[in-house]
């Protein structure tokens, strides 16, 4: 890995070390290698983008093509793929489940996830590890994990209970609470990486001037912390959103636009699937755009949450 | 002159902060809901699963309170030694294929990882923008991306023989496990890029420059400083990525095209065709197991906090 000589000093000093090892023969000298290292890892990089971009370039191009599956022998541009999706109108309700279930399970996470935040970041309580682990884990177990273990769990156990049984039918409400479990792990990573940051001093500022516990929470607590709250809703939105395998399980008769889409494409490439796709690239190139401008998507994805925001 | 309705009212507020701000209280408040939701949601389906891995089940699906090891056996019997049954093949393929997939990403995200964490400003912007949408892109959709890419007369291919390089389709362009790697990787490479970049930002690199200096070469600074310094970052990422290859569902399902089976289409079978929900308990035990004890050896070197966002 090229390490970059960052003021003159600092090649100097390595100019002079390798002046004291003449026993290995120099073909090059260290700013030409260096700088070619430079080079490469920008190929490298470029590279790397290029692999991130292509399939999803292919589909976009193929979602204007008269010839929906593949490139070539190629027979023309049209709209009419764009037509047809916007008409159905079972893929259209489909999506608006999508994002009523994200919508509402999201809610549940976050309301849950910054509770659970608080009582990790701020105080003591026997098993606090194990809480913290379980609060986790619904993002490390594997979907079809999860999905067949609340499929099991609700048609088998919570299904056959009187009078609350006929709630857990795989449904709406199944589908919400899978994906609430799901999103808590999102909420209480971004949540309480604020709140580890987060300086008492200032509540304590609010207090000692008087303020109640729930003035110090609204104008205080809340205002710092609000950006990290968002962020973790919207992970656990868009989790909810583009999750397949465990809305498979828990969905009952309900399609999503996941569940749907999976139906279109079982038997090979639909002209629809690809106008679909490439509308919610559009859509979620505009939002990243967006929250990248006014908020640090970076800090909280990578979970360096810078203070200077 | 205050009514003495608001009087009540600041009483009831100030008592109910009393009560709030007890430990108890708090304690209540902060822990109480996600326990309900986690013991409700997550523990009791995860316990009742391995109840029922271990039980019998009846005809008409019915779970009979009969201790069995019937579904472990189950997931090995067939003709022939044990490495030839559905669910070992299935599994030893899952390992395989997750295996070369988080290699891969670790390969292919430090150095983009590395530029990032070296550079600030409008590049890094744009670069993230460009490596985020894709992350950000439904799961699905870039799956179904690959899925136009390869195949027979998949884009890949039709391009190689429209501009005459082959005769044929290339098998390696077409559906199997090739195919199911480069989907896995492109899916998961953005959690192993972002979780490196995490421990790269955060890494002082004047200790780098100071081994350079010193006389190590750039591999012994790599080797000796870089490396173990992100380790955490590469072991968050690596989990980040086998765990959810090793379940994987949608990737093999497009990109194997029936050719081949990884565990997670093998349990999803079972149980959508046939409701077997021994089979697909025990064989979700197995896989829980599994990354259960990879888990344990990581955590043996990064706390679950350091794992960060992503």
């Amino acid at each position: 890995m090229a390490t970059e000589p960052v003021d003159s000093t600092d090649s100097d000093a390595a100019d002079a070390t390798e002046t004291v090892a003449p026993t290995e023969t120099q073909l090059l000298d260290y700013r030409t290698i260096d700088r070619a290292l430079k080079r490469l890892l920008q190929l490298v990089a470029g590279a790397l983008v290029v692999f991130l971009w292509i399939p999803l370039v292919v589909m976009i191009l193929l979602s204007f093509a008269e010839n929906a599956s593949t490139l070539f022998p190629f027979q023309g541009w049209t709209l009419a793929h764009y037509r047809a999706t916007f008409a159905d109108e079972a893929l259209i309700a489909s999506m608006f489940n999508s994002v009523r279930v994200a919508t509402v399970a999201a809610s549940i996470a976050t309301v849950i996830g910054v509770l659970m935040s608080f009582a990790l970041a701020r105080y003591a309580f026997p098993l606090k590890e194990t809480f913290r682990t379980f609060g986790i884990l619904p993002m490390v177990i594997p979907g079809v994990v999860l999905g067949i273990a609340l499929l099991i769990y609700f048609r088998a156990l919570l299904g056959e209970l009187p009078v609350i049984g006929a709630a857990f039918v795989p449904g709406f409400w199944t589908l919400v609470v899978t994906h609430s479990v799901y999103g808590i792990p999102f909420v209480v990573l971004i949540v309480s990486a604020r709140l580890y940051t987060f300086d008492e001093a200032l509540e304590e500022a609010a207090r000692d001037l008087g303020a109640d516990p729930f003035t110090v929470f609204r104008d205080v607590t809340l205002p710092i912390i609000a950006p990290a709250i968002g962020a973790g809703f919207l992970f656990a939105w868009i989790r909810s959103f583009e999750d397949f395998i465990r809305a498979w399980f828990v969905k009952g008769t309900m399609d999503v636009l996941t569940t749907k889409m999976f139906g279109m494409i079982k038997h090979g490439a639909a002209p629809k699937m690809n106008a679909i796709s490439a509308a919610i690239v559009l859509v979620i190139a505009i939002a990243l755009a967006i929250a990248m401008n006014v908020g640090n998507v970076t800090g909280y994805v990578a979970g360096t949450i810078d203070e200077e925001e | 002159m205050a009514s003495p309705e608001v009087d009540r009212e600041e009483t009831n507020r100030a008592a109910f902060v009393r009560r709030l701000s007890t430990r108890g209280g708090t304690l209540g408040v902060s822990v109480g809901p996600g326990l309900v939701w986690l013991v409700l949601l997550l523990l009791a389906p995860l316990t009742f699963m391995v109840a029922v891995s271990f039980m019998e089940i009846s005809e008409s699906y019915d779970i009979l309170l009969q201790p069995t090891l019937g579904n472990y056996e189950a997931l090995f019997a067939g003709d022939g030694p044990v490495w030839q049954t559905p669910f070992f093949k299935a599994l030893a393929l899952s390992y395989f294929i997750a295996s070369v997939t988080t290699v891969l990403c670790l390969v292919m995200a430090f150095p983009l990882a590395y530029l990032l964490a070296r550079r600030g400003g409008r590049t890094f912007k744009v670069v993230i923008f460009l490596v985020l949408l894709p992350f950000f892109t439904m799961y699905l959709v870039r799956a179904y991306s690959w899925f136009l890419m390869f195949g027979p007369s998949g884009v890949i291919n039709m391009t190689l023989i429209t501009v005459g390089l082959v005769d044929g389709p290339v098998e390696v362009f077409g559906y199997g496990v090739p195919a199911i790697i480069v989907g896995l990787t492109h899916a998961y490479f953005p959690y192993m890029l972002l979780s490196l970049y995490a421990s790269l930002d955060g890494m002082d690199f004047t200790l780098v420059e100071a081994a350079r200096d010193l006389g190590a070469s750039r591999f012994d600074a790599l080797k000796d400083h870089i490396i173990p310094l992100t380790l955490p970052g590469i072991i968050g990422g690596s989990l980040f990525v086998f765990v959810p290859s090793v379940g994987a569902f949608i990737t093999p399902r497009f990109l194997g095209l029936n050719k081949v089976q990884m565990v997670g289409q093998l349990i999803e079978d079972r149980i959508t065709f046939a409701y077997d929900i021994g089979y697909g308990s025990a064989a979700s035990m197995f896989i829980v197991v599994s990354i259960a004890i990879g888990f344990v050896l990581a955590f043996r070197y990064v706390s679950i906090e350091d794992l960060g966002g992503a």
